[in-house]
């Protein structure tokens, strides 16, 4: 079944674009059929349903789904921690 | 390559900031100055900061990287600057956590999906801390430029 992960920062400029590009590759490795939803944070609610939200920003309302901080995309810092927490909720 | 097209304009060796407010008026000033974003560039810099801060600790060096909505840029381009002092900035993806910034990486982005390759130079470079400690201790424009050539060449 295909998967469909939001992923958003605070203009949907740089570094979302970034995080997105992380998570295509990250599923194309591990055979996870995805559709990504590039947005900014203040649009994640009018993109829903989805099955994950990957955010660079800090994201306090509760969307009902999974959401993961993408930050370690961009400092290099945890990338590892942070792609097995994807795609444990992806596999489910 | 990132080092082929910097533009020299957009390279401060020595800016002096009290916060980070004056880091997007020194820097942001020039990028508006050299054509590549409108007016409304700097403000638009400073309130997105507020909202969602990009200071990030790469490794324990603390770095940058204020960008802003594409309505307000007239041309990609990146601007670097090494600050006299470090400034406090707020870490992306946190409210209240501070790092203190030595090295602002400011983009101005037209096109995401079209600059995706290049952005992704650039966040791999800024990942590597003694790329980033090289950068604090050089000196001059062409110094600057030959340190993210010789990283590029490695990547």
């Amino acid at each position: 079944m295909k998967k469909k992960v939001i992923v958003a920062c605070g203009g949907a400029v740089a570094t979302s674009t970034i995080a997105a590009n992380k998570v295509v590759e990250l599923c194309k490795n591990n055979g996870i059929d995805v559709e990504i939803c590039q947005c900014r944070i203040s649009e994640i609610a009018s993109n829903l349903p989805a099955d994950l939200i990957v955010t660079t920003s800090n994201v306090r309302r509760d969307y009902g789904i999974p959401l993961i901080k993408g930050m370690p995309f961009i400092s290099g810092m945890g990338v590892e921690k942070t792609e097995a927490n994807i795609l444990k909720v992806l596999n489910k | 390559m990132i080092w082929e097209e910097l533009d020299r304009a957009l390279i401060l060796t020595e800016l002096e900031a009290e916060n980070f407010e004056d880091v997007m008026k020194g820097l942001g000033g020039v990028v508006v100055k050299e054509g590549y974003a409108k007016d409304s560039y700097v403000q638009a810099l400073i309130d997105r900061e507020k909202e969602y801060p990009t200071g990030l600790d790469a490794s324990g060096v603390g770095i940058a990287i204020p960008h802003t909505d594409i309505s307000h840029v007239n041309k990609s381009g990146t601007a670097i600057a090494k600050l006299t002092k470090p400034v406090t900035f707020i870490q992306m993806g946190t409210d209240d956590e501070e790092v203190q910034v030595q090295l602002v990486f400011m983009l101005a982005v037209k096109d995401p999906k079209s600059h995706l390759a290049k952005l992704q130079t650039i966040i791999t470079m800024i990942q590597d801390p003694e790329f980033l400690k090289k950068l604090i201790e050089a000196d001059d424009i062409d110094n600057i430029i030959e340190i993210i050539r010789e990283k590029e060449g490695t990547l």
